[in-house]
């Protein structure tokens, strides 16, 4: 189906373009005003504890609160359930105040209790967003002081933990348990329902259709603009060709994860807007280096500065930035690591005249997602740029879930492996843990990268209260990692979404995942 | 008779356990750990045995195996990781979708294959021939995806005469679930104006999906009518000065209907298991897609039990073609009782 029906789509995308008309777009349901998002992900479930990604999370930022919320670009963490926090000089008790305010949907306030309930059901589950905490927080350690103070006892300092309380959405213990099912703690019926107190209530959910979501009245916060959204009907539209098609038509105000040419090309079409940013998501070349050429430091060395990095940039029509550091640019204690890998042939020679194959002479796998086109042509650059090695490179397309298979132990790990990475949060200890042997396994561990020195500098980082002393040791793990040279550090691809210029409000947040629209502050002011 | 359809009724039974044991294998072969993708990417070790354990793939393949034709015989096809769901009530929201697309697609399949095979026969050689010669040739060389697309193009987004995908329209809530074909609960509430968008967004995906059929029908039709024409009863009727259309519509199509019949009985289990792509083009959500996504996420229950759905279809279909060939010709039964 992939390559002949991507082939066609493009046929249609050209031709579409020719033919694309203004339409008026966006629903109207009685007075209020309904945005259509078009995407190609479903949102098979919403519950909080138990799974995430982007489409799943845009769902659950609507109808869910959670303590703290990251806005901005760069993010900034503001408060939101919680009007004010402090921690102890240890960074292992976090006290927060509530809003009095905050009422759930069915009415119910929302107390220290609710997020109590919450976190100690997220942990007990030991499921999606589990792992942020599970490691520093215990169910014994939330304690609720009165109906709107909640303190967090660690059982370590862990200065990254504000960082990912933004994921850590506060349910409705009651409506949970009332909807309990054989002790499940509410899983069924959190699936398609929700218990929040988020700016949107469930109006529809047609599962594996589309999921239709209402603007709460008298929502607590209240909203930023009097032409806020009325609604938001997201339509699984799957095929770019189609949601692109969808865009012009007037059938979708937004669309998501068109390809490069299609957001250059609809860019260009009156009526319609598309924003650029730069993101989070690091696009890499993860190198094996347990085994294979690949093992030798001088070997992966040579790879690195034998890679032509503009190439990146190109195939995104200069839509990226390279990444100069391990760490993306809106990460915390991000450092420019001087002298970072970029195309130099002769120094490509130098290391790998150092390495076990000093005249090249091996083949490189190099495996990428089935399907995507930019991943595909940058095994082609592969191709060229290492046969100046007298390196060959066998490039193997394979779908997602066996790609994560191959990558799961070093044994059967390829040489080189295509992949793209989103930090949950911009907490620097959510990248270096990708470095950690903790992460092996993990596709992003897929290099099984190891160097004791710094996995201890990354635990005692983790663990460091002070910023001020935790930047020095986050700058010296970005440079020795680099040093090590795991994997090619690519690019950050910039993040962008097509849509119908009525649409306003739009902010952008790099700590968001790839596609996710924050879909509170937006507007739609027709002309 | 009898004896013959406890036969067949036996042997169905075998292979569905064959086709179970298959699918189950394959599965479970594959590389890829449905445990590792349901927990996320980020998820620890204890995160993905915490799944392992709760969905039992910490089992041994013997007793998941156990476990799954224990299940089937007690009408549990399992719970999806991806959706969270049993698969049978997953099932049970896609298959009412495909079976609506294929049915719509197979009725105009027939509707328009079988007189335009008829008329290819009677005007054999003459440029009504050659027509339906382009459109079944066409039926069997284009690829589904590529004439939806064009479709959609032409009638969706240039001349904006139908949608371009979907059940519904957005704003169109679907009927309250009585059978949970959405025309046929749309109709039997009377909500007239459901029924109207439903059929304005079948039309290009049964469209789409019927070209294939409708080509194979059509000269397989037209080759019987061909043959049925040329037999001595059909002389003998034209010398009695019988009508044509009488000859044609009374004593030939009869006759030549009946391997036509058991061709689209065939068609149509095929056309279950092959929506994917149509489905695809056109956001259409039945088992086709949910087979594909399920299939990218190696969750495995969910396959197994699109499989052994449309195994049982298609046997199914080929059980009633057995008993249909069995009882217009004797002789098959006997040659399946010796």
């Amino acid at each position: 189906m992939g390559a002949s029906l991507r082939l066609a789509a493009a046929v249609v995308a050209t031709l579409t373009l020719a033919l694309a008309a203004t339409a008026p777009a966006f629903e109207r349901s009685g007075d209020r005003k309904v945005l259509v998002f078009a995407g190609r992900q479903e949102v098979p479930t919403i519950d909080p504890s138990v799974k995430y990604d982007w489409s799943i999370r845009m769902a659950q930022q609507s109808l869910y609160d959670a303590l703290v919320k990251y806005v901005g670009n760069p993010p900034q963490i503001v408060p939101w359930l919680a009007e004010r926090w402090e921690s102890t000089p240890d960074a292992k008790t976090w006290t927060f105040h509530l809003v009095k305010n905050a009422r759930f949907h069915n009415g119910d306030p929302v107390t220290a209790e609710a997020v109590r309930f919450s976190f100690a059901r997220t942990l007990k589950l030991n499921q999606g967003p589990a792992w942020m905490l599970s490691d520093f927080l215990k169910e014994d350690g939330i304690k609720v002081l009165d109906d709107s103070t909640i303190q967090f006892n660690l059982s370590q300092p862990y200065a990254p933990f504000l960082s990912f309380l933004p994921w850590w959405y506060v349910m409705n213990g009651k409506q949970v348990l009332a909807s309990e099912q054989g002790g499940d703690l509410g899983q069924k019926w959190l699936t398609t329902n929700a218990a929040g107190s988020g700016p949107f209530k469930i109006k529809r959910w047609e599962q594996g259709v589309l999921y239709e979501l209402e603007a709460v009245d008298n929502y607590w916060k209240g909203w930023p603009s009097k032409d806020h959204v009325g609604g938001v009907i997201y339509k699984i539209v799957r095929e770019a060709g189609a949601q692109r098609a969808a865009l012009l038509r007037g059938e979708a105000d937004i669309v998501e994860g068109l390809s490069t040419d299609d957001f250059d090309q609809v860019a260009k079409m009156p009526g319609i807007v598309v924003p650029n940013f730069p993101g989070m998501t690091t696009f890499g070349i993860k190198m094996n280096t347990q085994k294979g050429p690949t093992k030798d430091p001088n070997f992966r060395k040579a790879v690195c500065y034998a890679f032509d990095y503009d190439a990146l940039v190109k195939i995104y029509n200069g839509h990226a930035v390279l990444e100069t550091s391990p760490f993306p640019n809106a990460t915390r204690g991000h450092v420019a690591v001087p002298g970072i890998y970029r195309q130099d042939l002769a120094k490509a020679k130098e290391f790998l005249a150092k390495s076990a194959s000093p005249n090249g002479g091996v083949e490189l796998e190099y495996v990428y997602v089935q399907g995507l086109e930019e991943e595909r042509k940058l095994g082609l650059v592969l191709i060229d740029n290492l046969q100046k090695l007298n390196i060959t490179v066998k490039m193997v397309p394979l779908i997602w879930p066996n790609m994560v298979a191959r990558g799961s132990k070093p044994d059967t790990s390829p040489d080189m492996m295509a992949v793209f990475t989103t930090p949950v949060s911009t907490d620097p200890d959510a990248v270096a843990y990708q470095y950690h042997k903790n992460s092996w396994g993990k596709y992003y561990g897929s290099s099984f990268y190891a160097n004791d020195d710094v996995w201890a500098l990354i635990d005692r980082a983790r663990t460091t209260p002070r910023w001020e002393e935790r930047a020095p040791l986050y700058a010296e793990i970005q440079k020795r990692i680099a040093a090590d040279a795991p994997e090619i550090f690519g690019m950050l691809m910039n993040r962008r979404w097509a849509m119908r210029d009525h649409v306003k409000g739009f902010q952008f947040s790099p700590v968001r995942f790839t596609g996710e629209v924050d879909l509170y502050p937006l507007a739609i002011v027709a002309k | 008779m009898l004896g013959y359809v406890a036969r067949r009724l036996a042997l169905l039974g075998l292979m569905l356990f064959g086709l179970l044991c298959i699918t189950f294998a394959i599965s479970h072969v594959v590389p890829g750990d449905p445990a590792r993708l349901a927990a996320g990417p980020d998820a620890t070790a204890s995160m993905v045995e915490t799944i392992r354990a709760e969905y039992g793939l910490d089992q041994p393949l013997s007793v998941q195996f156990w476990r799954y034709v224990r299940g089937i015989a007690s009408g549990d096809l399992g719970r999806s990781l991806r959706t969270r769901e049993t698969v049978g009530s997953d099932l049970l929201r896609y298959f009412p979708n495909t079976f609506e697309l294929v049915t719509g697609a197979m009725l105009i399949a027939v509707g328009l294959g079988v007189p335009l095979g008829i008329l290819a026969a009677v005007y054999r050689d003459t440029w009504v021939d050659h027509l339906t010669r382009v459109v079944s040739v066409s039926g069997v060389a284009i690829p589904a995806f590529w004439l939806g697309l064009m479709l959609q193009l032409l009638l969706a987004l240039d001349w904006g005469l139908l949608p371009l995908g979907g059940r519904l329209g957005l704003m169109q809530a679907p009927p309250a679930p009585i059978t949970r074909l959405l025309v046929v609960d749309a109709l039997l509430r009377g909500q007239w104006a459901t029924v109207a968008d439903a059929f304005a967004h079948a039309l290009l995906p049964m469209v789409t999906l019927c070209f294939p059929a409708l080509a194979s029908i059509l000269r397989v039709n037209r080759a019987e009518m061909i043959e049925t024409l040329r037999q001595d009863y059909i002389v003998n009727a034209r010398a009695q000065g019988i009508s044509d259309v009488r000859i044609v519509g009374r004593y030939a199509l009869k006759n030549a209907m009946v391997p036509t019949l058991a061709m689209i009985g065939l068609r149509y289990g095929w056309m279950l298991g092959g929506t994917v792509l149509v489905e695809t083009v056109f956001d259409w959500p039945g088992i086709g897609l949910y087979a594909v996504s399920s299939a990218v996420s190696s969750d495995f229950q969910p396959i197994m039990g699109v499989t052994l759905l449309l195994g049982l279809n298609f046997m199914l279909a080929n059980f009633l073609v057995d008993l249909a060939y069995g009882w217009l010709d004797p002789r098959t039964r006997e040659a399946g009782a010796a």
